[in-house]
């Protein structure tokens, strides 16, 4: 590996530096746990590593909680998110996705603006983000902010719509509806090893309840089924009305079948295409408790 | 003979090299730098199978490469125990290890950019992957130098096997069941990637090599043949090794290039292979498939067992080839069996060889073995428990094969597991059913005489400090064997642990010894101290009857000191006193220890070890019927070591072997598609962490063989074993499916499972 490192100090810092590699190949490392190993893969003569392991900003190393939202800074790491006593209450699919990530020693490194930069399909944390309808603030070289649905974030495997002279600087998480009075939140991962395990299928989901029982609002994101993680739109609708207590085996069913529909995986070393679904399709039913 | 009344052995010490090995002063082939040293890198094959010209002017002119080689570079004999192994492959590669070209330079980025300059152009061509593909009418010859002695071109080795009247057993027979097995390439995964620094003086004509090889005087001989060198010129010495698990066991090309690389450049040179290249070039577990027919008698004894092996020999050929002598030995003897015929045929094809691992193809029959004691139970109605406690090998028993059981734990085993494991938990709901699954093994554990000798040399001598060195022939690759035999000096001639010294790494130095395998090291270098240990007492035991005045020899070694009931003196005393007082003696021994273990016969006849090891394990699964995943719950280990030397010790090799072997069951396998290497990184190989440990209960059964030191077995293989069996046995038992095949992966079960629903 023989490329050059440029190490800001603050955010203006950071948005010259990007500024300035405008015509070159540059990445940011956050965490590197995902970059390096890429790097080590690849010609990286020409290229600038972007690093922020020395930067000093609130809003990128920061969980902010606010009334009507949180602010997640995209340097977050998993192991600060797992510790967040907010997230943990009220976000539990975003804190058992992190909890589940990698390793310990990984996940006092890795960020959440990693994870959802690499745009990985098998994304963990990404995935639950998915499922919170989180949006994403991204951030220009003249310290312009665009804020984009999470979905959108993500345009094909390892592809985002950030732009050149554009990072992801936040995560805007909703808060839950004032009437819910139960969340049913959690996040599945399928694979084979309880460590240092990258998802054969995964499945965040973050149900909002209501006193009598009803679902009033749902957020369903699939990992590893689809060329990106996937919001499971029309499976999550279809929860809204019904009552936590009374679902049928054919609810589960339903549910399941319409969770698939979002599902186009590929066939790899780790699993095929048939197991995916046969997965996916199970642990669906399983979320309707 | 050894003590009676023992104050060391026994007891948890802790390991002799621990703290050098947490504190990261331990020096491993990776950390040895040494002056003016170069570092080498291989160039291997693109594809598995092509031919190709190839052009390495443009390497040679990069700044700072010393020395490039190609086949047309060096003079020297093929490898293997075979010989049908090149070290550098010229014309033609034939699997996607294939070494075709080295430099040496200064420094390892020159190196590799140097191996980026190297222009090959293949022509590829169609290989065989599949074993019988290659015994078909108009297979081409796969190894150009293979033996050609069998009816096939491509066969590489063959076994044959035969005890008892199989014709007549069947007919006893009430069942009978036959299936067909495939076991999968597993790697050994040692912490520590394969590493040599070779250092050839152009001066002296000797060859200095820092080697991690396991079989230090054997590779001296190996690679004195390779490089037409004689052998006594060559100088191995051992850093600390990161893992051996069999790995060891046979030279890879690798070792005699860099040693090329040496000798051409005049210059040490070091290769260290990446993670990418040890997944890739490091051997694996023998992969084979097994074809076994089994009868049980309306009892529940065993009457026969016909049993077919088909590997896939690779490329070329390694020990890989020769686990048959470990495989018919569970068929023929594991519980008593009256009648048993097994043949084994590895052919050559353009898939990678196998290796030595843990367990030497004994995993593998284990697995299909028990599988079937299952199905033999199932068709008889019997409880899977009690078939095998019926069966069970007995002390005194001499099996059709000729193993002599002097001892034997087998039925200990079986009954401690069975009831400690107790009766399987009930499934809380449809989706996570639970099973039970029980497996047995046996394993040589005194050495294995399959060389000339399967002894082990020892020379201990006292300094007139009463410091105590041991240098052994056998050697340490992090089983413990230095503890072993400083507790065993301790125990004997009562010098405190602190005060003794192992040196077992230098060829120039050490006694011969066969090499670290077949769980022997503990077994053979402790009966050769032993050994050692009795002739230097007699030395010292004169000269403390002098110093005495007491004509007794019988001596008590306590504390320091050489005692009688009323008398007294220091040993460091003692030993001042032989070496400068007339005759002026060293307090100094020798001894070579040869087990009295036989040669088999040409029909693989013969007490082959000087004693055996059994096993038991009861494993407790939980499935996940949406997912497929197996989770085991509980391991039930019941182990008859003979003799417990050190529980630590063991307790690791419990642990390690057990976690091994869940491995070997669920989640480890090689993936190859027509030749080519799929997951070679720990992303897709599933290499078992930490947290995927189960609980794990160990009961050591002691039945005190005389041939043991101290009554001791081996133990190293054993614990990894019958695991994949007795897991197979847990999911079958959960599921009421089949699995013909390892590792149970999510989905091999979720596959099982939608069979079982569709039927």
């Amino acid at each position: 590996m023989d490329f050059s490192v440029v190490s800001p100090q603050n955010l203006s810092q950071l948005r010259n530096a990007i500024r300035t590699l405008q015509r070159k190949p540059y990445r940011i490392g956050a965490g590197y746990t995902d970059l390096l190993m890429e790097l080590r893969k690849s010609d990286t003569s020409d290229l600038t590593v972007i690093n922020l392991a020395q930067i000093n900003d609130n809003g990128l190393s920061h969980i902010k909680s606010l009334v009507n939202h949180v602010h997640i800074g995209a340097m977050v790491t998993a192991t600060s998110i797992c510790m967040n006593d907010d997230i943990a209450r009220r976000f539990p699919t975003l804190q058992q996705a992190a909890a589940n990530l990698a390793s310990t020693q990984i996940r006092n490194v890795a960020t959440i603006g990693g994870n959802l930069c690499t745009a990985s399909p098998s994304g963990d944390m990404a995935c639950a983000i998915v499922a919170l309808k989180a949006h994403c603030v991204l951030m220009n070289v003249d310290g312009k902010k665009r804020v984009v649905p999470v979905v959108d974030f993500f345009t094909g495997p390892r592809t985002t719509c950030l732009k050149k002279n554009e990072f992801l600087y936040k995560i805007i998480l909703p808060r839950n509806h004032k009437q819910t009075q139960h969340i049913h939140s959690g996040f599945i991962k399928v694979g084979t090893r309880n460590a240092m395990e990258c998802s054969v299928v995964s499945l965040a989901y973050h149900i909002q309840v209501e006193e009598s029982g009803y679902v009033i609002d749902a957020g369903i994101g699939i990992g590893a089924s689809a060329p990106t993680i996937r919001f499971a739109e029309k499976a999550a609708l279809n929860l809204i009305g019904k009552n936590m207590q009374n679902f049928t085996d054919e609810n589960r069913n339903e549910f399941a079948k319409k969770v698939l529909t979002y599902a186009s995986p590929i066939s790899d070393v780790r699993a095929t295409s048939w197991y995916r679904k046969e997965v996916l399709y199970n642990i669906s039913k399983s979320v309707l408790v | 003979m050894a003590k009676k009344n023992l104050k060391i052995i026994g007891t948890p010490v802790p390991k002799h090299d621990a703290k050098i090995r947490v504190t990261g002063e331990a020096v491993y082939g990776h950390d040895i730098k040494l002056p003016g040293m170069l570092y080498g890198a291989i160039l291997r094959t693109e594809h598995p199978h092509a031919t190709f010209t190839i052009d390495v002017s443009a390497a040679k002119k990069l700044p700072g490469v010393i020395c490039v080689i190609t086949a047309d570079d060096v003079d020297t004999n093929n490898i293997s125990y075979k010989r049908d192994h090149p070290i550098l492959k010229k014309e033609e590669v034939n699997c996607i290890r294939d070494e075709i070209a080295a430099v040496a330079a200064e420094t390892k980025e020159i190196a590799e950019k140097a191996l980026k300059l190297i222009k090959v152009k293949y022509k590829i061509k169609k290989g065989i992957y599949e074993p019988l593909d290659a015994l078909k009418s108009g297979a081409p010859l796969i190894n150009k130098f293979s033996s050609g002695k069998f009816e096939h071109k491509n066969i590489a080795e063959k076994f044959y096997y035969e005890h008892g009247n199989i014709e007549e057993q069947r007919k006893k027979s009430m069942v009978v069941v036959k299936r067909t097995f495939t076991l999968p390439r597993m790697t050994h995964a040692c912490l520590g990637t394969s590493n040599i620094t070779a250092h050839y003086n152009k001066t002296t004509g000797k060859l200095l090599l820092y080697s991690s090889t396991q079989v230090p005087f054997l590779y001296q001989r190996d690679m004195a043949h390779a490089l037409k060198m004689n052998p006594s010129d060559i100088r191995i010495i051992q850093p600390v090794i990161g893992g051996g698990f069999g790995s060891k066991l046979d030279m890879y090309p690798f070792e005699p290039i860099c040693a090329l690389l040496s000798i051409k450049t005049g210059r040490p040179v070091q290769i260290l292979y990446s993670r990418h290249e040890e997944f890739l070039a490091s051997p694996t577990r023998q992969p084979m498939t097994i074809e076994i027919e089994a009868g049980a008698d309306k009892d529940g004894n065993f009457t026969f067992r016909d049993v077919n092996v088909i590997k896939d020999n690779g490329a070329y050929t390694s020990w890989g080839a020769t686990t048959p002598f470990v495989i018919m030995q569970a068929f023929s003897s594991l519980y008593t069996l009256p009648a048993c015929r097994f043949s084994a045929t590895a052919i050559y094809t353009n898939n990678v060889f196998a290796g030595s691992f843990r367990g030497y193809g004994n995993p593998q029959a284990t697995f299909a073995l028990e599988r079937v004691i299952d199905l033999l139970a199932d068709k008889l109605g019997m409880d899977k428990a009690q078939i095998r406690i019926k069966n069970a090998n007995r002390p005194g028993e001499t099996t059709g094969q000729g193993l002599f059981f002097e001892t034997c734990g087998h039925q200990d085993c079986l009954q401690t597991v069975i009831k400690k494991a107790g009766k399987k938990r009930k499934s809380e709901n449809n989706r996570y059913r639970r099973g039970m699954g029980y497996a047995s093994m046996i394993h040589v554990g005194g050495g294995a005489k399959i060389y000339r000798s399967d002894g082990c040399g020892t020379t201990i001598k006292i300094d007139p400090y009463g410091y105590c060195t041991i240098i052994s022939g056998s050697n340490e690759i992090g089983q413990g064997s230095e503890t072993v035999l400083a507790m065993i000096a301790a125990e004997e001639l009562g010098i405190s642990l602190d005060k003794i010294k192992v040196i077992n790494t230098d060829t120039d130095i050490k006694p011969w010894d066969v090499g670290v395998h077949a769980s022997r090291t503990s077994f053979v270098a402790g009966n050769s101290l032993l050994g050692a240990i009795r002739i230097l007492k007699e030395k010292l035991n004169l000269k403390a009857g002098e110093l005495l005045q007491e004509k007794s020899t019988s001596f008590n070694y306590e504390d320091g000191f050489i005692k009688t009931k009323s008398k007294q003196i220091a040993l460091d005393k003692v030993v001042r006193e032989m070496h400068f007082t007339l005759p002026n003696e060293l307090a100094i021994a020798s001894y070579f220890y040869e087990p009295s273990s036989q040669f088999q016969d040409k029909g693989f006849k013969g007490n082959v070890s000087g004693t055996y090891a059994f096993a038991s394990q009861a494993i407790e699964v939980e499935v996940d019927t949406y997912t497929g995943n197996v989770r085991v719950l509980t391991v039930h280990v019941a182990q008859d070591v003979g003799k417990v030397l050190n529980p630590l010790l063991l307790d690791g090799q419990i642990h390690g072997g057990v976690l091994q072997g869940v491995g070997y069951a669920l989640t480890e396998e090689l993936i190859f598609k027509e030749g080519y290497l799929l997951n070679p990184n720990f992303h897709n190989y599933k290499l078992l962490t930490a947290a995927d440990t189960p609980d794990i209960h160990f009961y050591p059964v002691e039945t005190h063989d005389k041939q043991g030191p101290y009554g001791a077995k081996g133990v190293g293989e054993a614990p990894l074993i019958p695991t994949a069996a007795a897991i197979a046995n847990a999911v079958c038992d959960a599921l009421q499916i089949e699995m013909l095949e390892l590792p149970i992966t999510p989905e091999r079960v979720l596959v099982a499972l939608k069979n079982k629903n569709n039927k």
